[in-house]
């Protein structure tokens, strides 16, 4: 007899399959609300009459009998007020100065502004026009509410970052030790996470956050693709800022977009035994794969659709490994992409040649060297697209390739001093990077493949 | 009358876009076609706007609606498919258009009392935390949490039934 546990908790965590709507349903639903509207108004309007008919006519006759006049009518108290926006929402953070958000304000008007001096520390865009920006906004102490002191933000774009609004966050402090977020990943304009090293989740695009209990793991990478998120958990002993660092025993867990359930990744964990070494690992997702480097070296790979277990790509030996975790949890030293339809990229930091790319066109079998990035400031981030273009962040900037890692141009435009720690492709051409120093209030970007970047600045 | 004033519109507007299509798959994992699905989502949303100057939580509110209106069309199609039972049709739905797990399992949960139906729905399938489940529903934390419960032994010991 099968588990009766196993039909319960698929069913359960099945992945809810959007329905968009047929065109044109929105003006459908607006008309019949507001048809809906008059026939109630004229029905509250008959109805009136047919009471004041009454209180007219009843008073007549008690003024005959009791020889006494009609009292006013009492004013009744104004319906359609509104309660507090958030005021049943204990793990939301509206933003730093405490406005209300689009979604719960209840009669919201336009969508609030993003917090100011908004220290960006992490992006992530659905399509091309919608995106979030996690960072620390507005002044300790006067941030909130419910917590003046916690100045976790959330900014958000339906404009593929023209302009940004204020959106609710995590009531969550910065990345600090074993508490706060650092970065965010969203799967749709529903389903997001904050993490790096609690996790938090929402389901409703940002109006309530809650935090998932990792039972003390830190989530130090965290990706979505597919029909799964995936996030590395670890036992890390790094304090301060340095959160992500000593992390000595990691695991791959993954969920449904939609659900809470986290379950460890079948097969993924056997590849994780660290020894004891402290070391970050590199997480990368393809819309049917998904790829882990873990501090051996050896490539673990499955699929993102909860379809069957991970397991160690065979012969796969990385030309370099992960290394310590950067500030933001990535690793620091192999930086793992994906470009054109089927291969990986490895951007590995060499004494002697500054900057090495590895290319595999087998999944990460075997590995051949492609070129020599520039080796200029320290890489912070790889990406690529389907088109075969590899963009590298930098502390000096941004540089790009689109013959697969042979040769590299610098991004031109107007860039931030000490570069970038982040840049990510959303498609081929548009783009988004996050600078280094996140005093500038803002994020770049880019609608030409990564050649040229500009500023977007979050007010 | 009030009409939505253009801003509420746009807020509106953000929130459909939004949530429409997650609500719509969320009603077509339990009812038994596309076209039912966009029928309860729509007048959910339409429900949704004649309040929408009184509503705290917006969100919180579609899924209440949808739920109910799928406990309704739940009743309906359960009487139509009994009717017609009687007379020697088959069944209304077509059960092979779904995977037969999600129908085996829509159909103990359309069994399941009310009062755990919702909160079953609203915590496990809709994803609200369980403090949210007990506003919506306005009963107190602790009997959620006993609800659910009970709510997961009963598929539980139904789901075992059927499989033996």
């Amino acid at each position: 007899m099968a588990d009766p546990r196993d039909d319960l908790d698929t069913w359960m965590r099945a992945q809810i399959q959007p329905l968009p709507p047929p065109p044109g349903t929105f003006e459908l639903i607006r008309k019949r609300a507001r048809r809906r509207k008059m026939a109630r108004a004229a029905a509250a309007a008959a109805s009136a009459a047919a009471v004041i008919a009454v209180v007219a006519t009843v008073p007549r006759l008690v003024i005959t009998q009791l020889n006494l006049g009609p009292g006013p009518a009492s004013s009744g108290a104004q319906v359609g007020q509104t309660s507090s926006a958030g005021a049943h929402h204990h793990q939301r953070q509206p933003s730093a100065t405490a406005r209300p958000t689009p979604a719960t304000g209840p009669a919201s008007s336009a969508p609030p502004a993003a917090p100011p001096n908004f220290a960006a520390t992490s992006v992530t865009f659905v399509g091309t026009s919608t995106g979030y920006v996690l960072g620390q906004a507005g002044t300790p102490g006067h941030c909130g509410p419910p917590k003046p002191f916690i100045c976790t933000s959330l900014a958000g774009t339906g404009d593929g970052g023209k302009t940004w609004h204020g959106v609710s966050a995590p009531v969550t402090g910065a990345a600090k030790g074993r508490s706060g977020v650092s970065q965010v990943r969203f799967y749709n304009t529903s389903d997001g996470w904050a993490f790096g090293p609690q996790l938090w989740a929402t389901h409703n695009g940002g109006q309530t956050w809650h935090q998932i209990d990792t039972g003390g793991r830190r989530v130090t990478a965290l990706e979505t693709a597919g029909q799964r998120v995936f996030a590395v958990w670890a036992d890390c002993t790094g304090t301060g800022t340095g959160w992500a660092a000593g992390c000595t025993g990691q695991a791959l867990y993954s969920a449904a977009p939609g659900s809470n359930r986290w379950a460890p990744v079948p097969g993924a964990a056997a590849s994780l035994n660290l020894n004891g070494t402290a070391s970050a690992a590199a997480l990368m997702l393809t819309g049917s794969r998904g790829y882990l480097l873990p501090p051996s070296g050896v490539l673990v790979s499955g699929p993102v659709s909860n379809a069957g277990a991970w397991a160690p790509v065979t012969g796969s030996a990385a030309p370099c490994l992960p290394g310590a975790a950067q500030a933001d949890g990535q690793p620091s030293g192999a930086l793992l992409a994906a470009a054109g339809t089927s291969g990986l990229v490895l951007v590995c930091p060499d004494a002697a040649a500054g900057r090495v790319v590895y290319t595999s066109a087998n999944g990460g079998r075997t590995w051949r060297q492609a070129g020599t990035a520039p080796a200029v400031g320290t890489a912070t981030s790889a990406a690529g697209t389907s088109t075969g273009s590899i963009v590298l962040a930098t502390t000096a900037g941004i540089d790009v390739s689109t013959d697969g890692g042979a040769t590299w141009t610098p991004a031109a435009g107007t860039l931030p001093a000490g570069g970038f720690s982040y840049a990510g492709m959303t498609t081929p051409s548009q783009g988004v990077a996050v600078p280094a120093d996140s005093s500038v209030h803002a994020v770049w970007l880019t609608y030409d493949g990564g050649m040229t970047w500009q500023e977007s600045p979050i007010k | 009358m009030d009409r939505l004033r253009t801003s509420d519109r746009a807020a509106a507007e953000e929130l459909f876009n939004a949530c429409y299509p997650r609500l719509a798959g969320w009603v077509r994992r339990l009812v038994d076609d596309d076209d039912t699905a966009h029928e309860i989502a729509a007048e959910a949303f339409t429900r949704l706007l004649g309040r929408w100057s009184r509503l705290d939580n917006p969100q919180s509110y579609l899924y209440m609606i949808a739920t109910n209106l799928v406990r309704d069309h739940w009743r309906k199609t359960g009487r139509e498919r009994r009717a017609l039972q009687s007379v020697g049709a088959t069944a209304v739905a077509d059960p092979a258009y779904h995977p037969a797990q999600d129908v085996h399992v829509r159909e103990l949960l359309q069994a399941l009392p009310d009062r755990l139906r919702s909160a079953f729905l609203l915590h496990y399938y809709a994803g609200f935390p369980v403090r949210d489940v007990a506003a919506l529903l306005g009963r107190p934390e602790g009997t959620i949490k006993a609800d659910l419960f009970q709510a997961r032994a009963r598929l539980r010991a139904a789901l075992g039934e059927s499989d033996g």
